[in-house]
């Protein structure tokens, strides 16, 4: 018998709140433990219990870690979707289901394992048999792919940390499920293997949001203020829950502030707040929230104060799909508020970068003395990916043009808080409490001595100093990433979490159209000059996004000289669930025929 | 020159000129700002002052020029006064607003920051219609009360006293643009007190509802205001034997900086440690179309945002990057942690 090693996909069908989720991350560490790449994805529904979820494990020795074309192995827990799940099944799936569902599988061209998993679980224990029930198909899993008994243990252990009972109960779950094979299955028969690779002892697995809010604190957050909202909600909680061992001093006093708002609009006031008094203040929250800090996004833009907000894009528009992901909310984190505004937002692609941007967001912000967006997604946010360790910042914190002395303010010829003294689009500050040279900041028009104003040419010298500030933020914001091929035929320009399908994408363009790809990964807006470069050095580009508006290419056709855009095209696309590289792969090959005819 | 106590003259708490229409009751209540915060010795630099937008939040403009300040948007300045106290616990912040910022665009961002008890002197302005819009009521509109031009309003109040005294706010006061001598004792005390402090000023609009069938005129304000005492401010630094004592009865508050405000009795026997007792004046007031004026609660009791908030002593905006920042070596830890070898 051909096994399949290390090639094939999981789907975990299951019901919201039955505990599921331990089961799923145990079979994910499990497999990452034994060095296998292997990536999980949680596709949840907007519901505390009882609405279906599934979980897809991809294991891929390529790497891959977007969804797959297909799913190989299919776990039936939930009745709710049961004969659609089944339906969706391709021949020669192997399917694992509860038998105490009691609900029908018949598929002659499938391989089936059925066991009352339920009963088998109420055996150890009556009262947590729903949700031990899921550990049995782990055990089932385990010992149909020969899963190690040592990795399994540790994911375990880890899964339950400290709780002695659980981890007991829950192993004795796994060999339930192990001994159901052991007796019942010929496993030869069944095609699906794990073999051990050899692990990199420096990788592990986290959350983006939990990168985030690591790295915040190592740009010394002082100043949290929040709105519960998904999928940002634990970004903000992993802020939170990280000062009591990173910022309290000897006496368990802290260096982070943390004020749950009334509304996003209160969250960003307070971020406007903390800025102008002179600590790094932060938010995070998801579309809905930016629409409705729009208004304090302008006023912090025309009075020139430094803030950070994270936005955890979900689907839109409106209350949209709020489990599901997207790239979105890109053009309007750029543009955000009425009148001529820009804004820079950081767009990380990895864990490592998550964790580097949470800092560095704050290097940016009071450098320019503006509010800077870092710009993730439900994808990148709330699922699991490797990471190879957080780097420590390698620079100093940028705290920006602050003048706190008098001595430093006579440095200073002819200072206005507005005035641009250094050519730089970049003026002084002073803080409240320092007594020096205060002013009453306002959003509305004012001079360089920070007076009020209506003057035309002030208003226009105003704004055309901020356009620059921002313009020239080009060339030292986080670079794009290029992966150039000599043929210099196809580039794909992409940004964010697409990161974790560009490889895919990538090697079908490759294997089934010979096409040879560059790459180039925005980092941050405003667009990088090398960006344009990249365009430039390549016959035909491609703009890859998570949205319907083509959103990046369109401010790319904004911004780019005139002669370059005909050779710059769209592939966006975006229906809630995470890229899958087959269907950009096709869009690419759909655009480079209309481009060939 | 007089000084103050801090050796400033008064001067140094003065502002730009006004452009607010003559004769307006914003301007008092600015006068009556500059002259408590000198006389209370307060420190220009160490004040932050804050304010919405609408007429009241420009005032910010005319008085503490020596004070940072911040006119933020329409409605939402608690918010920012709330983040600002965050990123420096040793500012004070005097703010601020009107009652279309108050009572309508910003009340939920009010009504949150009495909540948290931010410390803070919240001065509302409060003349019942939007003037920079030229005239439309507000929701403090007293019903049954006619500005100069359109309907009589129909709609009930928003009282902001009374909202206050159910949210518990620590320092509830209404006071009259006219009435400088209480005002300058309210705003004295308020500034003494540590949580928020909230004065509603009934303060004319001179322009758009100061006509004869307004209740909310100077005129009307004036001949049918009920004042529940009257006050005296005894400063901490004054020796209480200098103080002349009252002929009748009177009842001493000690406001948190050691200072006293001093309560002589008028018409009733007002106790504004009496939560009811304060609902009851207003209420009361109200029914008669009558304007009840003085501290209506008082509670020194609560803890305050930033103090519930366990934060370092040093200002957060003061503290040093390099503490700011933690350590690599607790980076390395996390970094084992994550990799299972801690």
């Amino acid at each position: 018998m051909t096994y399949i090693v290390n090639d094939f996909q999981i789907n975990i069908a299951t019901a919201n709140g039955t505990g599921s989720q331990s089961a799923n991350l145990i079979l994910l560490h499990t497999m990452f433990n034994m060095g296998v790449p292997v990536s999980g994805k949680n596709l949840f529904p907007s519901n505390i219990s009882g609405l279906p979820t599934w979980y897809v494990l991809r294991v891929s020795d390529h790497g891959y870690q977007a969804p797959g074309d297909r799913t190989n192995i299919q776990i039936l827990m939930n009745k709710a979707t049961w004969e659609q799940d089944i339906a969706d099944c391709l021949p020669n799936t192997l399917i694992i289901y509860n038998e105490n569902v009691k609900m029908p599988v018949e598929r002659d061209d499938c391989i089936v394992i059925g066991l009352p998993m339920t009963k088998m679980a109420r055996g150890l224990n009556p009262k947590l048999a729903k949700m031990i029930a899921n550990m049995v198909y782990v055990g089932v899993l385990a010992e149909v792919l020969g899963l190690d008994d040592g990795a399994l243990d540790e994911a375990l252990t880890n899964q339950f940390r400290g709780k002695s009972k659980a981890i007991e109960l829950n192993l004795e779950a796994v060999d339930l499920g192990r001994n159901f094979v052991k007796e019942n299955v010929v496993v030869d028969s069944i095609p699906f293997r794990i073999e051990s690779r050899e692990r990199d002892e420096n990788k592990f697995l986290v959350e983006g949001n939990e990168a985030v809010a690591l790295g915040c604190h190592y740009g010394g957050v002082g100043l949290l203020s929040w709105y519960p909202i998904t999928p940002s909600s634990s970004l903000a909680e992993g802020v939170i829950a990280y000062i009591p061992e990173l910022r309290e001093n000897e006496d368990g006093e802290q260096y982070c502030a943390v004020v749950q708002a009334e509304d996003e609009l209160a969250a960003v006031g307070m971020v406007v707040g903390g800025g102008w008094a002179g600590v790094r203040a932060m938010t995070a929250t998801s579309g809905p929230g930016i629409s409705l800090m729009s208004e304090f996004i302008g006023l912090a833009y025309f009075a020139e104060i430094p803030g950070v907000i994270w936005d955890v894009n979900r689907v839109g528009p409106s209350t949209g799909l709020p489990t599901r992901t997207q790239q979105g909310d890109l053009t309007m984190l750029y543009e955000a508020s009425h009148g001529d505004t820009i804004h820079p937002v950081l767009i990380p692609g990895n864990m490592e970068e998550c964790f580097e941007f949470g800092w560095r967001a704050f290097d940016v912000a009071e450098r320019m003395q503006t509010l800077v967006f870092g710009f993730s997604d439900l994808d990148l946010g709330m699922n699991r990916w490797a990471c190879n360790g957080f780097e420590y910042p390698d620079v100093p914190m940028d705290r920006g043009k602050v003048i706190r002395t008098q001595e430093e303010m006579d440095a200073i010829a002819n200072y206005g808080r507005y005035r641009d003294v250094d050519g730089d689009g970049i003026p002084y500050r002073t803080l409240p409490g320092s007594g020096l040279d205060p002013i009453l900041y306002r959003g509305t028009g004012h001079d360089e001595d920070g007076v009020y104003s209506e003057k035309p040419d002030v208003y226009r010298k105003l704004v055309m100093r901020l356009k620059r500030k921002v313009e020239n933020a080009r060339t030292w914001l986080p670079q794009p990433i290029l992966k150039e091929e000599k043929e210099k035929q196809l580039g794909i320009i992409y940004y964010g979490s697409m990161e974790n399908s560009i490889q895919e994408i990538d090697d079908i363009l490759e294997s089934e159209i010979g096409q040879k790809v560059s790459q180039c990964r925005v980092r941050a807006l405003p667009i990088s000059p090398v960006v344009e470069d990249f365009i430039r050095s390549h016959e035909t580009v491609i703009v890859l996004e998570i949205n319907r508006d083509a959103q990046m290419y369109g401010i790319l056709r904004r911004e780019l000289p005139n002669e370059l855009i005909p050779k710059v095209h769209s592939a966006a696309f975006s229906d809630g669930m995470p890229p899958r590289a087959r269907k950009y792969a096709e869009l690419i090959k759909e655009v480079l025929e209309g481009v060939d005819n | 020159m007089k000084l103050n106590v801090i050796d400033l003259p008064k001067d140094d708490y003065k502002g730009g000129p006004s452009t607010l229409c003559p004769g307006c009751g914003h301007d008092q209540i600015s006068n009556v700002i500059i002259n408590a915060a000198w006389e209370n010795g307060v420190r220009p630099e160490k004040l932050a002052k804050m304010s919405g937008i609408g007429c009241s939040s420009k005032t910010p403009a005319y008085f503490l020029g020596q004070s940072h300040g911040f006119n933020t948007v329409h409605g939402r300045m608690p918010t920012v006064t709330t983040g600002a106290a965050m990123g420096n616990r040793d500012l004070t912040f005097l703010a601020v607003s009107g009652d279309g910022d108050s009572a309508s665009i910003g009340i939920g961002h009010f009504i949150h920051a009495v909540r948290r008890n931010l410390d803070m002197v919240y001065v509302l302005e409060n003349n019942g219609v939007y003037g920079l819009t030229k005239g439309q009521y507000s929701a403090t509109a007293v019903k049954g009360s006619k500005k100069k031009k359109g309907p009589v309003n129909k709609q009930q109040p928003i009282d902001l006293c009374k909202l206050a005294i159910n949210l518990g706010c620590t320092f509830v006061a209404r006071s009259f643009s006219g009435s400088r001598k209480q005002l300058t004792a309210l705003m004295r005390a308020a500034m003494s007190h540590k949580g928020f402090a909230f004065i509603d000023v009934i303060s004319p609009c001179v322009t758009f509802n100061n006509n004869e069938e307004s209740l909310q005129s100077y005129t009307y304000v004036k001949d049918n205001d009920v004042e529940l005492h009257a006050y005296d401010y005894i400063p901490h630094r004054l020796p209480i034997e200098e103080v002349d004592i009252p002929e009748g009865q009177f009842n001493d508050i000690t406001l948190f900086d050691g200072s006293i405000l001093r309560l002589e009795t008028l018409g009733s026997d007002h106790d504004p440690n009496d939560a009811m007792a304060a609902l009851t004046a207003l209420h009361t007031a109200e029914a008669e179309n009558k304007h009840v004026t003085g501290l209506l609660y008082f509670d020194p009791t609560q803890a305050t945002a930033v103090e519930e908030q366990n934060l370092v002593q040093t200002p957060l905006s003061e503290v040093d990057d390099e503490i700011m920042r933690p350590s690599s070596a607790s980076l390395d830890t996390l970094n084992a942690r994550f990799r299972g070898k801690a």
